[in-house]
């Protein structure tokens, strides 16, 4: 499992060069924007129930056949695994967000998730559909364009503007997760 | 790699939860110490090859020794200093102890290595660094104290 540091430690080893000032601009603006990517984090985590419970209703909503008898959300057993995996996910991509690395969702979750979805008869398409919604949810959160409560009124960077970059950043996580699944 | 974030969310990953308030004061924590820490990692990296050469005629002094016995121990304090870098950008002792440390003492015993001149040498920069000519004291104190790390290690 690497972070930000520890992953500009590794590359610098392969070249068996110390690390100088051009690799410490990027770490540099790590530290810098250390406030937004806890605001980013806490974004998640404040609202990981709501964000995963909206995703699989979506995804539900789209495909009304799947709480039917034979759906493969049939019975509630079946949807509730569905919103754990939910809860899942985004904790690793919290985890990746926190770290400003993917390798521990790559790691601990990603790997052979693909391979489990096919042997338990999960639809790919109907999970990728979750994650998208899911990585929607968090964007909106992060940058204050969801609708209702604002997360970041009044407090830390203060702006949800402020942390495009940083929402981008937790979007390429979840693409990785798409990616990995589909 | 350890490091502090990593060592933070190895342990919320085990316990199966989100990153918690605790864990993340934890990572601001380390943050706060960063910017002397990457201030003593750039010093560094950009006098490591004087920084050698210094304690290389300290430990060496005036006497006729082997070229390519001098090489081989500059090859290794440069080697260390290295890690040493590594240390200050990840703000913990993971790459001295993965790549430094485990290991160490078999090697040097198989090779029959004298630790005292690494001692030496190490101790040399320690006591060399001088505060505010090479860096800020924040700086001088990250970078002493994994000298000192390594000092014990050796030891």
């Amino acid at each position: 499992m690497l972070d930000a540091f520890s992953r500009a430690v590794v590359s610098a080893d392969s070249k068996g060069a110390a690390i100088g000032t051009s690799d410490l601009v990027a770490l540099r603006k790590y530290v810098a924007d250390a406030n937004k990517r806890i605001d980013a984090t806490l974004a998640i985590t404040q609202n990981v129930s709501c964000i995963a419970a909206d995703a699989v209703a979506g995804m539900v909503c789209e495909n009304t056949g799947m709480t039917q008898p034979g759906g493969n959300c049939y019975p509630t057993r079946r949807m509730a695994a569905c919103l754990r995996d939910g809860e899942i996910i985004l904790r690793y991509v919290s985890y990746a967000l926190l770290a400003g690395d993917p390798s521990i969702l790559d790691d601990r979750c990603l790997n052979g998730l693909k391979e489990t979805y096919l042997a338990l008869g999960v639809p790919i398409a109907n999970a990728v559909r979750a994650v998208e919604i899911m990585k929607i949810a968090s964007v909106a959160i992060m940058t204050e364009t969801n609708t209702g409560r604002k997360m970041f009124e009044g407090i830390n960077s203060g702006s949800g503007a402020q942390c495009k970059e940083i929402a981008s950043e937790a979007a390429s996580y979840f693409d990785r997760v798409i990616k990995a699944i589909s | 790699m350890k490091s502090v974030i990593t060592t933070v969310i190895a342990s919320a990953d085990a316990a199966g939860r989100f990153p918690s308030m605790s864990d993340i004061e934890a990572v601001k924590g380390s943050f706060n110490r960063s910017t002397a820490r990457m201030e003593a990692a750039e010093k560094l990296a950009a006098g490591i090859d004087k920084v050698t050469a210094d304690a290389i005629d300290a430990v060496y002094g005036k006497g006729s020794y082997d070229q390519a016995n001098k090489d081989k121990c500059a090859r290794d304090i440069h080697h260390y200093l290295r890690l040493i870098n590594y240390c200050l950008v990840t703000g913990g002792t993971g790459p001295l102890d993965e790549w430094g440390i485990a290991g160490m003492r078999e090697v040097i015993r198989a090779q029959v290595l004298p630790t005292a001149a690494y001692i030496e040498a190490f101790t040399h920069i320690r006591d060399r660094v001088c505060v505010p000519r090479d860096m800020s004291p924040q700086a001088a104190a990250e970078f002493k104290s994994l000298l000192d790390y390594l000092i014990n290690a050796l030891s």
